[in-house]
């Protein structure tokens, strides 16, 4: 597989991440434009993690994911009490504060002659886990698949489970679900950090990936794109939210020919879908219709 | 089993609900009927908790549930339907049941089985419940692609998985043909006699007349008459109410 390819499929998996996470929130019924944050908190705390202190890849993956899982319950208690377009610009307000923070963020140590940390604006450099440990682009890509398939395993369990039809009950009508005895603030905020934890994830996977973050990476564009996957891809299914990341990094970005149009084409794309398919290619009709197709001898006994 | 002691509901200057006593008894059907506006749905609304009361009181067992939020009523056994129907349409009829069904019924079953699936003896309820619905064989179909007469069979059903002390049945016959009627006649019949309260507000006289063993009018968000069928039938204030006093025509 050439060098190229890989860099272009190990960026898709990360984006996944971040896609899934804010897929998780519409499927409860948030839009949010402020997954980006968790993204990026994720990014920090992973790459503090391993180059400063030290810690394995695992282990900074994990601070990673923990510390968006905890930063998302932090501000979801207050705005997850916000509905539709408050809810929007209260995360889109929130994130945009976390960005402007890095951009402050100094905490460097120095590291054989070299100071290393995060440096506000200047961005947070040689996060070289993956070169010290002389683990390919190749090996270090099959890491984020591995843990990319363990999350969507995760997905399709939580998609069979009470769960998941809890989170759907609340997306689609929230008093409703409250009247079938679902405490729905509580579920919420499970959701919300559910959400923080991957997109953390997906950040600490990042900022290995690239060896190299800075805040303005993280801003409202990438929050936009990352709710645009799942209601490109469509929310019946977590295969949905990275289809939508397929068609826009892995053909639009990443084919030469294509790059230079990718805004048009995935605006016109949005907008194109949610007129004809508003909730996506993979909606849930079609996947309840693939599910009936897939096991259509069981079913026939009934 | 259930008494609204003063329950009041202002809108801003609109007295939607004013003042109105009622008790339900279990195994009984209270039927409430009254002209449009005239505070019925509020009151169902009331009762389950969708906004505060501006004054009065609700007793249910014995305790004073006025403060608590909807799904804690839920638990301690009040379910309901809606006039117009409010289903969960993207998710399978199975599944709309699912998370409905009584908690204390899913609390026996181990965790494992509760998140994925429910275990043997929750599964068999919700096929009971199916069968007394005639639902059993659209279990897997999506809510939003039943017919009208069947969405109304499952909104019942998903208020009686609950396994619901007190049953509110906001205008169920709405929409239904005769035979489908006659049908739900039959189901309130059976319920009540299992010993659950029922509030029953319809707008099909027969239906109310048939299956309810006490009526009680609200008209102006007031109580005006409360009594047997045949009462109510005769109380010059009911006919007042839907007709119009014969001195103003």
């Amino acid at each position: 597989m050439d060098e190229y390819l890989v860099g272009v499929l190990s960026n898709v998996g990360v984006i996944s991440f971040v896609a899934l996470s804010a897929y998780l929130l519409l499927l409860t019924g948030e839009i949010t434009f402020g997954q980006q944050a968790f993204f990026a908190i994720g990014a920090y705390a992973a790459g503090i993690a391993t180059a400063m202190w030290g810690w394995t890849l695992a282990a900074g993956l994990g601070f990673g994911a923990l510390a968006g899982a905890l930063s998302a319950t932090i501000v979801g208690v207050p705005t997850l009490r916000l509905h539709g377009l408050y809810f929007a610009i209260a995360t889109l307000a929130f994130a945009e504060m976390v960005r402007i923070l890095f951009e402050m963020f100094r905490y460097q140590i120095e590291i054989d002659g070299e100071w290393v940390g995060p440096n506000g604006a200047d961005g947070f450099r040689d996060i070289r886990y993956i070169f010290e440990n002389d683990i390919s682009g190749m090996e270090f890509m099959l890491i984020i698949y591995g843990l990319l398939t363990v999350i969507l395993a995760g997905f399709m369990l939580l998609e069979r489970s009470r769960l998941g039809v809890i989170f759907r009950m609340i997306g689609e009508d929230e008093v409703l679900a409250g009247l079938q005895g679902v405490s729905v603030a509580r579920y919420r905020i499970l959701a919300a950090a559910i959400a923080g934890a991957l997109a953390g994830i997906g950040g600490g996977l990042y900022a290995h990936l690239t060896t190299y973050i800075e805040p303005r990476i993280f801003d409202v564009m990438l929050g936009v794109h990352s709710l645009a996957y799942g209601l490109i891809g469509g929310l019946g299914t977590a295969l949905g939210p990275i289809l939508g990341v397929l068609i826009d990094i892995g053909l639009l970005e990443s084919i030469r020919a294509l790059s230079g149009y990718r805004m048009i084409i995935f605006g016109g794309l949005v907008a194109l879908l949610l007129i004809v398919r508003p909730r996506g290619l993979l909606d849930e009709r079609l996947v309840h219709r693939i599910g009936v197709a897939l096991r259509g001898g069981r079913k026939m006994r009934v | 089993m259930l008494e609204l002691h003063r329950l009041t509901k202002h809108f801003g200057g609109v007295r939607a609900v004013d003042g109105v006593d009622l008790i339900v008894n279990p195994g009984e059907v209270l039927g409430l009927i009254g002209p449009n506006g005239s505070g019925k749905s509020t009151t169902v609304n009331l009762i389950c908790g969708l906004f505060p009361l501006t004054s009065g009181l609700i007793m249910f067992k014995g305790e004073d549930i006025s403060a608590l939020p909807p799904h804690e009523r839920v638990t301690r056994g009040i379910a309901r339907t809606f006039q117009n129907i409010r289903l969960f349409g993207q998710l399978t009829v199975w599944q709309n049941l699912w998370v409905a069904q009584n908690s204390a019924e899913q609390r026996r079953q181990n965790p494992v089985r509760r998140w994925f699936g429910g275990g043997g003896s929750a599964r068999e309820d919700i096929g009971r419940t199916l069968e007394f619905f005639d639902l059993a064989h659209k279990r897997d179909e999506l809510a939003g692609n039943l017919a009208f007469g069947e969405q109304r069979r499952l909104e019942f059903a998903r208020a009686f998985a609950a396994k619901p002390v007190l049953l509110l049945l906001d205008e169920p016959a709405a929409g239904m043909n005769a035979e489908e009627i006659d049908q739900l006649d039959a189901r309130i019949r059976t319920l009540r006699d299992t010993g659950m309260a029922i509030l029953l507000i319809e707008h099909h006289v027969e239906l109310v007349m048939s299956v309810a063993d006490r009526i009680a009018v609200l008209n102006f968000g007031q109580k005006i008459a409360e009594g047997s069928p045949a009462e109510v039938q005769n109380n010059p204030l009911v006919r007042e109410a839907y007709l119009g006093t014969a001195t103003a025509a």
